[in-house]
């Protein structure tokens, strides 16, 4: 071999040393990813895209567990749906509980959050006290609320007291119904928000808010300017969260209401499936309006997503 | 190299942790020679989990070899068909739940006449489909509802005798009312929107099924409709008893729970409710005199609804079906059983039975009642409460409109039309 063939081969061998430890190094990077990643996707695969599929499928059937054997029956399921009263009631309903849990925790929240954002042992006692109520379970929060008002609980054992001759019959009055179980949604995810917009409020950095304050901006306008567009991805998260949540009630309106008082006062989409699935059996039909539930949802998280992103700024 | 395999180990072995986490409940082993059989139970305040646990101990005392996983549900038709959906189908199980779905799929072990021994198969019995018996028959029966007063109430009011015609029985509300007492406790609140129902299904079940115990049975054939007017007429009385003011509306919002203490607290002198009532009322006496009468039809007639339940049935894939059998009828024959089933939930029992001793007057009135009414004929079906008699759901589908009913937010006529529509929509095509 030939002094130039050695030096070749050793730059050449140093080089391509090189290339194969690199490559090397990428595959055993791939592996560890795939070793982490596959065996999430998998549980995520089997019992979540697996369902969605089955649910697809079984709602274009007349499937009813009371009876032997399903039907293929196209889209009739659907079909029925937009010509069912019942369907249509439900999700005006749904759709009015999702726009008040979303805007009124928001709101308040932020409020509440701004007002917590300082140091000090009583604000920290506050935030925990503000965060106790989403650690219950949504069953025991409803239950406990439902003993207050319904119409001889304690909220209007209390009116009475101050004088109310006639308090509202805040679970039996069908006027009012859906706004008390709304209510409560809200007073249990308020937490949330606030937790989420403490976080943000606490990443803003400090020098930006005293910079607009050294320039002669007042609180409004620093909170306007510089608190407000920075607080972006904490105002997605939150909006995202409680709209999903909003659409996805059953809890509540199954223990406070049941769907009552009075037909369809209370009914959500989520109460609706589970009753057309569960009580009647009719699996076919409700599959179909799962389906139409996940496709409202998808659709609206995503449109909103798409709008609150388009705020969020990097520092 | 090494560093690779660590991490490859350490990522298989977190995966069989998640996986073997998302396993459901495993069930507990026994001892090597006794059979694991599952029995579907359901707790009622009557029907607590000592109740349930003494009951199974005596019927495993009878039967050895057999080591029972108790299952704490529901007792009706649509829980069992999602346990059996969701491969947790119970070995045994009872409670009245309609059985003719599970018998349609195979999913019953059959009963022979050997087999049952001595107990009497009663002519129409609900568990025998096909001239074959997939359902122990029950001992007991019970009637939805019977009306319990308040005697003290009436005697304030200036009634000394409970009513046996429906013009008595305004007449009784009317006083009441005008004594300022709220005649007509009702529920419905929470959860428990079936307590809504106790007035208008007395009410059905003696004006409908008293003028035609096959009404439900007809409804079913599509020979008559929830429009026609002897229903229409039941559901009108339901509204005119709302719109006279003799319910205690408060009750709409309350659980059943608290629509029996508003009546244990006298906030109306009057609580239809099922014979269970009894038992509560013994085990935890009023603080005023309790009496009892079925609900009066418009011809005078006090009329019984009474429901004779299936008994306990036998998964047709249990483990050992002939153990699960015998296991099934000691618990249902053992007289502890018997005796503690009649005190703790008041099931009503012809003179072919002998009462246990110590039980309380409550109960004691209630069964009389239901022994005359056998005698005199005057018991109908307790059509809206046995299962198979309307298509699954429907009772609970209705339970809104009745509120609705109650409240004024819907006619007699509409109603009606409504529960025909749910009817059409839920019924099983065959």
């Amino acid at each position: 071999m030939t002094a130039t063939e050695l030096r070749t081969t050793g730059v050449a061998g140093t080089a391509g040393r090189r290339a194969t430890r690199t490559r090397t190094m990428r595959r055993g990077r791939v592996l560890q990813f795939g070793i982490f990643v596959v065996p999430g996707m998998a549980i995520y695969v089997a019992l979540v895209l697996v369902p969605m599929v089955m649910a697809i499928v079984t709602s274009t059937t007349d499937s009813n567990q009371f009876r032997l054997g399903a039907d293929f029956v196209g889209i009739d399921n659907y079909l029925r749906l937009v010509q069912d009263p019942a369907f249509l009631r439900a999700l005006g309903n749904t759709v009015l509980i999702a726009a008040v849990v979303t805007i009124v925790p928001n709101v308040l929240g932020l409020a509440i959050a701004l007002l917590l954002d300082r140091k000090g042992w009583i604000f920290n006692v506050l935030r925990s006290a503000f965060f106790i109520p989403i650690v219950l379970s949504a069953v025991v929060v409803s239950v406990i609320w439902g003993l207050i008002l319904r119409d001889d609980g304690l909220l209007n054992q209390t009116l009475r007291w101050f004088g109310v001759a006639d308090p509202p019959g805040w679970v039996s009055d069908p006027n009012i119904a859906l706004f008390t179980v709304s209510s409560v949604i809200c007073w249990q995810v308020l937490g949330v928000c606030v937790v989420i917009y403490l976080a943000g409020l606490q990443g803003i950095p400090r020098e930006l808010l005293e910079a607009a304050e050294i320039d002669g901006a007042g609180p409004a306008t620093r909170f306007r300017t510089v608190t407000f567009p920075l607080l972006a991805p904490a105002v997605t998260i939150n909006v995202i969260l409680t709209l999903i949540g909003g659409f996805k009630v059953y809890d509540q309106v199954k223990v406070i209401t049941n769907g009552g008082p009075g037909v369809g006062t209370t009914n959500t989409l989520a109460f609706d499936v589970v009753r057309v699935s569960v009580d009647s059996g009719q699996v076919g039909y409700g599959s179909a309006m799962a389906t139409v539930m996940l496709v409202i949802i998808a659709f609206v998280s995503i449109v909103v997503m798409r709008l609150l992103q388009r705020r969020e700024v990097s520092l | 190299m090494r560093r690779r395999m660590s991490i490859a180990a350490a990522a298989i072995a977190m995966s069989v942790v998640a996986l073997t986490a998302c396993t459901a409940g495993n069930a507990p082993t026994g001892s090597g020679e006794d059979v694991e059989l599952s029995f579907l139970t359901f707790e009622t305040p009557n029907l607590t989990a000592e109740y349930w646990d003494e009951a199974i101990a005596n019927a495993s005392a009878e039967v050895p070899g057999v080591k029972i996983n108790k299952i704490v549900g529901e007792n009706n038709l649509e829980y069992l068909q999602q346990l059996w959906s969701s491969g947790q189908a119970p070995d045994i199980f009872g409670g009245g739940i309609a059985i003719e779905s599970f018998v349609a799929k195979g999913q019953l072990a059959e009963w022979s006449e050997d087999e049952i021994g001595d107990i009497v198969v009663p002519d129409g019995y609900a568990g025998m489909i096909d001239g074959k018996l997939y359902a122990t028959p029950s001992t007991g029966s019970q009637a939805i509802p019977l009306v319990y007063y308040n005697k003290d109430a009436f005697e304030q009011a200036g009634i000394t005798e409970p009513p046996s015609s429906w013009d008595e029985f305004l007449e009784v509300c009317e006083q009441l009312k005008a004594a300022g007492i709220t005649p007509i406790e009702i529920g419905g609140g929470g959860e428990d929107t079936w307590a809504a129902e106790m007035v208008p299904a007395a009410i059905i079940e003696t004006d409908v099924s008293g003028q035609d115990p096959e009404w439900f049975a007809k409804r079913q054939a599509g020979e008559v409709s929830f429009s026609d007017p002897e229903f229409v007429a039941a559901a009108q009385k339901v509204a005119d008893l709302a719109k006279q003011g003799y319910f205690d509306m408060d009750g709409l919002s309350r659980t059943y729970a608290d629509t029996e203490q508003a009546f244990r607290d006298q906030k109306a002198a009057m609580y239809p409710m099922g014979n269970w009532f009894a038992a509560s009322a013994d085990t935890t006496p009023l603080d005023f005199e309790l009496g009892v009468f079925a609900m009066p039809s418009e011809d005078g007639r006090n009329l019984m609804p009474v429901v004779t339940g299936l008994g306990l049935s036998v998964n047709a894939e249990a483990a050992d079906v002939d153990l699960a059998k015998q296991w099934a009828l000691a618990f249902q024959t053992n007289q502890e059983n018997f005796d503690k089933s009649i005190k703790a939930d008041g099931g009503l029992v012809s003179d072919d039975f002998e009462l246990p001793s110590g039980l309380g007057e409550a109960y004691l009135a209630t069964n009389d009642l239901y022994r005359t009414a056998v005698k005199e004929d005057n018991t109908v079906p307790a059509s809206w409460y046995i299962q198979g008699m309307t298509p699954p759901g429907f009772v609970s589908a209705l339970d809104p409109a009745l509120v609705d009913l109650i409240n004024g937010r819907m006619t007699a006529e509409a109603f009606a039309e409504f529960a025909d529509q749910k009817w059409e929509e839920l019924k099983l095509e065959q």
